[in-house]
């Protein structure tokens, strides 16, 4: 009963929930520091009169999901050129099998979304964006998946036994989990903004400034209804990146919670029940977890397409005025 | 503050930045190229198609004409067939009588001559027995032709003469 008496020092069943909001959460430190990035945000937060200890503190430095944003952009786009610039350079006309997962997304969000949303000849100036988040957010969607700095994690502290490593540690800071950029607002809500950027500059570059908010409202309503009407569509314009930015944060978030929590049932029950119980949870648990990592997956593609999708049909809209 | 809800400018601020460094990179080393060399693709899909639809009716078009002059051959073929054996019959039914004719006709000629020669010879034998029975006569009258033997003996040459030429 040596491995319940270690957990149970450990462990407390109460635990945990808080551990995997921990696990979820961005780290409260910054993994790097630079010196130029702290007087960097220091100026700005000064600029904008924000002071050390507001929430609203611009802190520049790097932390976890900072670091995960720059790796799973070097993945994306290290990715795709490689392939796309592959694909067209060999003039062979046969991709390979990578190269046909991306030509069939592209091709599919092409036919079905963008001419179809957008239309067929303005399609060609948005797509770049719209394909962008899309596979900006299915690579954060699915490197979340993958445990790669838990391995690390792991590594250094078979490698440094966990006293030797620190709590500053690089990797041990990057193996508590929260690998999932796209879980985190912040993150989200910046992309969120890019759509909301884009769909009132498609309407602005095709209407003018004026038009494009008149555009707002249906014309030739009895002038009351303005009223109601012209408010209701002002705040639905914000309404739809703050939908984006929880409907993706919300859904990568509640996947991988649920996850940890499937996993803290072992420890949960060799802390409370023993280590005969932990061992027998193991099975279940594990397959619970395994089922949702799945489900997770098919998760992972259906938000970065609703992401994607309602980029498209925002600046859709916003170029196609018909009431 | 929910440690899942606080607000990091930080972050957004890095995303931002990061997200738009993506866009152009990606765009400009990715999408556009891709989305051009796709379209160049499928321009040169639909117009092979197009082509090998044209393709298709030339071919059909082609084997038509030839059927139509396949057809015609057969028909002349045919007709040049019966012409031939129409007049192969003819000439052979032609040679056919022709030979009858002449066979006929040698036929006739032998006959005559035949009827000629009988004649002749019969003419022959006449004057041959004329000749005889004079030489007879006159050789009976040379010997003083008295008794009847004599007489009877010259009825009985007559009449073995003309029995002769009866039989003959």
């Amino acid at each position: 009963m040596f491995i319940a008496e270690k957990v149970g020092k450990e462990w407390t069943m109460d635990q945990a929930p808080q551990y995997a909001i921990d696990h979820v959460a961005n780290s409260k430190k910054n993994i790097f520091e630079f010196e130029f990035l702290n007087t960097l945000s220091e100026k700005i937060s000064n600029f904008f009169g924000i002071s050390s200890e507001s929430l609203f503190y611009v802190d520049l430095g790097i932390s976890k999901h900072v670091f995960l944003l720059f790796f799973v952009s070097f993945i994306v786009v290290s990715t795709i050129v490689t392939l796309i610039q592959g694909y067209i350079s060999h003039k062979k006309n046969i991709p390979n099998k990578f190269m046909s997962i991306i030509e069939m997304f592209v091709i599919y969000l092409r036919d079905d979304v963008l001419k179809n949303f957008i239309g067929d000849k303005e399609y060609r100036s948005w797509a770049p964006l719209v394909y962008t988040i899309f596979f900006f957010v299915l690579f954060g969607n699915v490197l979340g998946l993958i445990p790669i700095f838990d391995l690390t994690g792991l590594i250094g502290k078979i490698g440094y036994k966990a006293e030797m490593l620190g709590k500053d540690n690089i990797l041990y800071l990057l193996s508590k989990g929260g690998h999932t950029v796209t879980a985190n607002v912040n993150v989200t809500f910046a992309i969120a903004t890019i759509t909301f950027v884009a769909f009132i500059a498609a309407g602005i570059q095709k209407y003018g400034f004026v038009q494009h908010w008149k555009n707002l409202a249906p014309s030739g309503l009895p002038w009351p209804l303005y009223f109601v009407v012209v408010p209701i569509e002002f705040m639905g314009l914000f309404i739809r990146p703050l939908a984006l930015t929880l409907r993706l944060a919300g859904n990568m978030m509640g996947g991988h919670i649920a996850l940890i929590i499937f996993i803290t049932f072992i420890f949960s029950a060799t802390a409370e029940l023993g280590g005969l119980a932990g061992f027998g949870i193991a099975p279940f648990s594990i397959s619970l977890a395994l089922g949702l990592t799945m489900l997770e997956l098919l998760v992972a593609v259906i938000q970065a397409y609703v992401f994607a999708l309602l980029t498209a049909v925002f600046i859709g809209m916003a170029i196609h005025v018909d009431h | 503050m929910n440690p899942l809800l606080t607000p990091e400018l930080g972050t957004y601020v890095w995303s931002l930045v990061i997200f738009m460094t993506v866009l152009f990179v990606l765009r400009k080393y990715a999408w556009n190229p891709l989305l051009d060399f796709l379209e160049e693709r499928e321009k040169d899909i639909a117009e092979s198609l197009k082509m090998a639809e044209s393709a298709k009716t030339d071919l059909e078009q082609i084997k038509d004409e030839s059927e139509k002059i396949l057809n015609e051959a057969k028909k002349e073929g045919k007709a040049i067939v019966g012409d031939s054996k129409l007049r192969a019959e003819e000439s052979a039914a032609k040679i056919l009588n022709d030979a009858k004719a002449k066979s006929n006709e040698f036929l006739d000629d032998a006959k005559s001559k035949i009827e000629i020669e009988k004649k002749k010879a019969i003419k022959e034998i006449k004057e041959e027995v004329v000749d005889l029975s004079l030489e007879l006569a006159t050789k009976v009258l040379q010997r003083n032709v008295k008794d009847d033997d004599n007489s009877k003996f010259i009825k009985s040459s007559l009449e073995a003469v003309k029995v002769d030429e009866a039989k003959s």
